[in-house]
């Protein structure tokens, strides 16, 4: 351990990556070093909108060119150059720089004045602000020949090659293929969510033909899981939840949305359908109901329905989340950065940021009612119609014994317990306690609608009991919320400073002027739909890149490009830019076709590596960016529930539907403003999968919170996986997790009379392979244990074990 | 605990070396080394290696920026916004023009959640006098907060953004109006960790009749990693989520569940060489821990009759009071950031929320426990390494709200704030209103400066304590805040 010390001691002081702790100082970087410390503290005098005495230095150009006192810098001599005399308050010429603010540190300083004695880089990019971006992402996507490779027998198709050739750069050799339980629980986890079944592996582990991967994959890609599990990744970055958020965070019903999403991805859509769909379907010509339906991707904003809110405020934040998240969604830009100023790094000035905002500016947010093929194939709508005539009808006949009504509905009111006041509704308890004649209108509807729907009520006037009884048949409709163009567009303004009270010029939608340019039907006006067809234009060089990267990095733990959400200048360059490119070229040339690709990228040699940490690869490539192996990753918080019910034979496999909810500890709600209703399920809605609990936005089923998924709140194209002691005591005492182990206990008791083939089966269950010797003995000493602590008693001492085999880490983990 | 198989298990020096290599490895990007790569190589002075390592424990204790002044916080959240002109800003000049429409120039570009801009202005029918050798003016409704008035610096022109409550919230605890950006305490948390083994580092308590408006994002960790968000501590059932064992699983049934896991969860980690396990395993033993350690925590038999009667607090009731006593405890323990939330300040005039009888009950809920716990931790000698602050939202505007009693609505241009110990100058009153009490004319500070003050004192650079999140470098002050060097003792 003592050799380790100075090289972690190392690692503090650096602040580099740890791959370059032993190199030299790293050269300055221009737009790495230097560009941020000109726009932290010199552009806002010396930039596009002010050149104080000719001076611009946002760009390297400027910097190079000098201003009226002549040139800024002299190419190595930092220690003569007027910008390093000015900034240290040196120079006879100009006062010390910046005039206000905080000085530049040392450290700053030294930067600069290293950048200058090297000889002033930067590169072609950097030069100029203009239309043109040399930067990496907004180049358009080639199709890069295929590298040579020194072992040409290990890939099997494009990707590998492309993994292998740089692995043999650093005379790296990739891992050998997992164990066959691994992989058939590694890959069913990653397309379905699921693990496989004892029999499934071992029908799989016994397939000795030379396809039995790929149909293995064909099989899991048809199956309606796949959707769902897809279908959640969707879901975090179109901040699903069941709730409006903010401060009463009210509930809502969306959930068609997440229907319509996972049926979307298990029919196969074409990304760039889906894309379209999501984003203007309510613009298509005709639209269905299903297009309607899945602009609900862009209703999952928050609204506050706090008393004495400015509505305007909080639609104009949700128009700027909407912006915001189709910008990450799609371009991987950080376009939020432009709100207030022109951004920092990226050619995004704000005016192009309010061209964004224009186009998601203009649409109204109905709430419509979407029947289900059923409901409509049989006549609900019909139906309802007719009972709610009759309800009329009746209603009108009941009006005609108002005083007789009146007169009942005192008498109630004199003889309701104090019990039962405090069971009023908060409006009608209200109500209840005002005199009869000093109720207003409202009040007084409130307190009689209630009172006709008592038992008493019903009992004295057989029409209402009719009434109830209709209301009871009345076909109940599902409703979504959904987005449609307003006919007469909104204007909109460049805000100052982000401040939407402070409205600056006026423009129209538009997009980036570094990027392709929109076709638009309509002259002059670019619409929400252009956009949409813009988004997944053939020639959007983002699109297809930050959809590809993030498909891999849920198949790798990490993207090609590791900043997922930040393609611009500021994020991290790809590892493998060709392999992203070829991606990206293939995901258009198969036409956005998903599945295919997700095809390619699990039946590759680079996928099925083991994922053993191999000491040559831990000291030549830490993080296992070249992915000389596939990577362990811990199982995201649905699937964590999912595993867990399925091992314990408990799972309720309906797709779709309402959302449902499961037992949770006591006492969720006591640190929320309303209490939230949670009736725990008692049917087969108890083992639903985990995309299907109820989201409250202001407290969260805690086991999904626990297990990092996402609030709802932002858009989110990357989890977090934390490693913390509240998940240990969730999976070791939560309620559903215990009910899991005593499933899974009863099965194992089923299978076999004898308790090695018992445990080797919950075993296997759990983990899809089989236990190593050394596992096999901790596992017939578990059973002795917990046998002897529970006097012989089957179920609970098989409970105990199986709580133990649920708890390991590889049962929540994917290999 | 099985002893054949030992012989395969890595030891527990190489299970740390494992997991701490594996932390800068793996999490350079995103998790707590971010903290730490910006926390510790800006000073070298503090660049020790920390101890116990942040490797098995992303909670463990490490240095910050410079020394600290506190070493834990106590935020008394006062919910709803509490009348600054009722509890310590008197007016006479307000009292002088009660009952007159407010001078537009006071208004003319201003927005309020209820109110109207010719809403008239509404004297204070409290009474208020200077107390203590520093002469801090405090009114009649804080009698027990009186005796404690030279310990207390108060903040008399803070000003906030937001004028709604779920927002102003989320601002006071997390500088964004917005839902899910990290709370102050798991920011703490994210840059010092916590000196508490085995509870969690940042708690948050709840009590009067219904929790604060916004709910959890409030404690949240935002996109910081879920291990910096605020846990929760009830107090009915067991204090922490699924704390307790379920039914038939005895204490020592658990310690040998937790020994089986881990056994197992060692031999994997032997055959894969993943430091993942090793936290993992780290994490079972604290959980074992927490077990016993809340529940302890929360045992009130220990503590004097004289130390219940000082905070006026029963066992068995829940309370402020209670939540003040155990917040005493919790700091006591290391834990770094204890939060509690007590409702509703929200007097906007209607039955139940006048300033009249409704502010009576609320300052009598909660007089008595606050001073008790500035007291309290004096007399134990906490206080000096502890910081305690108390305020809400935002404060109430000098106008009455026409409601059916007397009120007044959100007022986000002044209130007031107290804080106590932890490096602040104690009897000092900071900053002051005009004559109406509408805006802050002296000394003015705004919740982001404060955010960047309770960092300072804590040993954080609010200007380097950041996070990369959708391509930014994020900070709890945004891209504002200034340290008030005037309240530092």
């Amino acid at each position: 351990m003592y050799f380790f010390r100075p090289a972690l001691g190392a690692i503090f002081f650096a602040g580099l990556d740890f791959l370059a702790i032993a190199a030299e100082p790293a050269e300055v970087d221009y737009l790495r070093d230097i560009k941020p410390i000109f726009a932290a503290h010199c552009t806002a005098c010396h930039g596009p909108k002010k050149q104080e005495n000719g001076l611009r230095l946002d760009a390297a150009q400027g910097i190079f060119a000098g201003g009226d006192n002549g040139p800024a810098i002299m190419a190595g001599k930092s220690a003569k150059s007027l910008l390093i005399e000015a900034i240290r308050g040196t120079s006879e010429v100009v006062s010390q720089m910046p005039p206000k603010g905080n000085p530049l540190s040392t450290e700053q300083i030294a930067l600069l004045a290293r950048w200058i004695d090297a000889g002033p880089k930067a590169p072609n990019e950097a030069l100029a602000q203009s239309a043109q971006s040399s930067h990496w992402s907004f180049q358009p996507v080639v199709r890069p020949p295929l590298p040579l490779v020194k072992d040409p027998a290990w890939p099997r198709g494009a990707i590998d090659a492309f993994i292998l050739a740089a692995l043999e750069k650093q005379k790296l050799v990739p891992s050998p293929e997992a164990e066959r339980p691994t992989l058939i629980r590694r890959v069913s986890l990653d397309l379905v969510g699921l693990p496989p079944a004892p029999e499934e592996v071992a029908a799989f582990a016994g397939d000795q033909s030379p396809d039995a991967y790929e149909r293995l994959i064909d099989r899991l890609l048809a199956s309606p899981h796949y959707g769902e599990r897809w279908g959640r990744h969707w879901l975090d970055m179109a901040r699903y939840a069941d709730s409006n958020g903010y401060t009463r965070d009210f509930g809502r019903q969306i959930w068609k949305y997440r229907e319509w999403v996972i049926d979307a991805i298990n029919r196969g859509q074409p990304f760039d359908q889906f894309t379209i769909d999501q984003i203007a379907g309510d613009m298509l010509p005709q639209p269905t109901q299903e297009q309607l339906v899945a602009t609900g991707f862009h209703r999952n904003t928050l609204i506050n329905e706090e008393g004495g809110t400015d509505q305007e405020q909080f639609r104009i934040e949700a128009v700027a989340d909407r912006v915001n998240t189709t910008g990450s969604v799609w371009l991987g830009l950080t376009l939020g950065c432009a709100r207030c100023h022109t951004h920092k790094y990226d050619p995004i000035t704000q005016t192009e940021y309010y061209q964004f905002f224009a186009l998601l500016n203009n649409c109204d947010e109905p709430q419509i009612e979407v029947p289900s093929k059923l409901q409509v194939a049989r006549g609900d709508l019909e139906r309802r119609e007719q009972v709610r005539a009759e309800i009329k009808r009746l209603e009108a006949e009941q009006e005609r014994l108002r005083p007789e009504l009146e007169a009942k509905q005192q008498a109630w009111e004199a003889e309701v317990t104090p019990q039962e006041r405090a069971r009023l509704p908060g409006p009608v308890q209200v109500a209840y306690d005002m005199k009869f004649a000093d109720r207003d209108a409202k009040q007084k509807k409130l307190i009689e609608d209630y009172y006709k729907g008592t038992e008493a009520a019903r009992q004295a006037f057989p029409l209402l009991q009719q009434i109830f009884q209709l209301r009871e048949q009345e076909p109940k409709i599902a409703t979504t919320m959904i987005l449609r163009e307003r006919a007469k567009p909104r204007e909109t303004f460049v805000h100052k400073r982000g401040d939407f009270l402070d409205p600056g010029a006026k423009v129209t939608g538009g997009v980036l002027a570094v990027m392709p340019s929109i076709d638009h039907a309509d002259e002059g006006m670019v619409s929400r739909l252009d956009f949409a067809r813009w988004l997944v234009a053939a020639d959007n060089p983002l699109t297809p890149r930050v959809a590809m990267n993030r498909d891999w990095q849920k198949f790798f733990g990490r993207g090609l490009v590791e900043t997922e959400d930040d393609f611009g200048t500021q994020g991290s360059k790809p590892s493998h830019p060709e392999l992203l490119d070829w991606l990206a070229r293939e995901f258009i040339h198969r036409g956005w076709d998903v599945k295919t690709m997700h095809r390619q990228i699990v039946c590759s040699n680079t996928y099925r590596q083991s994922s053993e940490v191999r000491s040559d690869l831990a000291a030549a490539d830490p993080q296992n960016k070249l992915l000389g192996r596939q990577a362990r990753l811990r199982l995201d918080a649905e699937i964590v529930r999912d595993v867990a019910l399925a091992i314990g034979g408990l799972l309720t496999e309906t797709i779709g539907g309402p959302s449902v909810f499961p037992p949770q500890p006591e006492g969720v709600f006591d640190f929320t403003q309303d209490p939230k209703p949670w009736k725990a399920a008692t049917g087969g809605d108890r083992y639903r999968r985990g995309m299907y609990t109820h989201f409250w936005r202001s407290s969260p089923y805690p086991m999904l919170l626990t297990f990092d998924a996402p609030g709802g709140n932002v858009t989110c194209t990357r989890r977090l996986r934390s490693n913390t002691p509240l998940q240990s005591l969730t999976l070791a005492n939560d309620q559903a997790f215990f009910e899991c182990a005593q499933a899974l206990a009863i099965r194992a008791i089923d299978h076999s009379a004898d308790d090695a083939n018992r445990a080797e089966y919950a075993f296997r269950l759990c983990l899809a392979r089989e236990p190593t010797s050394a596992e096999r003995e901790l596992l017939s000493r578990l059973v002795a244990d917990e046998t002897k602590a529970t006097s012989g008693e089957p179920a609970a001492a098989w409970t105990r074990i199986c709580r133990v085999l649920l708890n390991l880490d590889e049962t929540i983990t994917r290999e | 605990m099985p002893t054949n198989p030992q012989s395969q298990l890595p030891n527990p020096e190489l299970l740390l070396f494992a997991a701490r290599r594996h932390f800068f490895q793996q999490c350079r990007v995103g998790l707590g080394a971010m903290a730490l790569g910006s926390l510790l190589t800006e000073e070298g002075a503090h660049a020790a290696m920390p101890s116990p390592s942040v490797a098995d424990d992303p909670l463990a204790p490490r240095p910050g920026h410079h020394p600290p002044k506190a070493k834990s916080v106590i935020f008394l959240f006062m919910a709803g916004g509490p009348s600054q002109l009722e509890l310590f800003d008197p007016k006479p000049r307000l009292q002088e023009l009660s009952g007159e429409v407010i001078p537009e120039s006071f208004v003319a570009s201003k927005r309020f959640a209820f109110i109207k801009k010719d809403a008239k202005l509404l004297g204070s029918v409290r009474k208020f006098a200077q107390h203590g050798e520093s002469g801090q003016t405090i009114s009649e409704c804080l009698p027990h907060l009186a005796q404690v008035a030279d310990e207390i610096c108060t903040l008399r022109a803070m000003k906030t953004d937001v004028f709604n409550h779920g927002p102003a919230k989320f601002f006071m605890n997390t500088g964004s109006p917005l839902f899910g950006r990290p709370s102050m305490g798991a920011w703490v948390t994210y840059g010092i960790g916590s000196q508490s083994r085995d509870l969690p580092g940042f708690v948050v308590l709840q009590s009067g009749p219904r929790g604060p408006r916004g709910g959890g994002p409030n404690w949240g960790s935002g996109f910081l990693p879920t291990t910096y968000q605020g846990v929760p501590l009830r107090n009915k059932g067991a204090p922490i989520l699924n704390l307790d064992n379920p039914e038939g699983i005895a204490a020592a049934d658990q310690q040998r569940f937790i020994g089986a896991v881990n056994d197992f969860n060692r031999l994997r980690f032997a055959e894969t060489g993943d430091g993942e396990i090793a936290t993992r395993i780290a994490a079972y033993e604290m959980a074992f821990r927490m077990q016993s350690s809340a529940p302890e925590l929360m045992d009130l038999s220990g503590e004097s009759a004289e130390t219940l009667a000082l905070y006026g607090c029963e066992p068995g009731k829940p309370s402020f009071a209670m939540n003040c006593l155990l917040a005493r405890r919790l700091v006591e323990r290391g834990v770094r950031f204890v939060q509690l939330y007590h409702t509703d300040w929200d007097h906007h005039g209607n039955k139940g929320t006048e300033l009249g009888e409704s502010l009576d009950k609320i300052c009598h809920e909660t007089d008595q426990g606050a001073a008790a716990l500035v007291l309290d931790l004096k007399r134990r000698g906490l206080l000096k390494d502890t910081l305690v602050i108390w305020g809400g939202e935002f404060g109430r505007t000098p106008q009455g709200e026409p409601r059916d009693m007397i009120g007044r609505d959100h007022h986000i241009e002044s209130f007031t704030m107290w804080l106590a110990g932890g490096g602040v100058k104690p009897g000092l009153a900071l900053g002051k209103t005009d004559d109406i009490g509408y805006y802050g004319v002296e000394d003015v500070v705004h919740v982001h400066d404060l955010h960047a003050t309770v960092l300072h004192l804590l040993g954080l650079d609010h200007l380097k304590l950041t996070f990369r999140f959708q391509g930014r470098d994020f900070r709890l002050t945004d891209v504002h805040g200034h340290v008030v060097h005037k309240l530092l003792a």
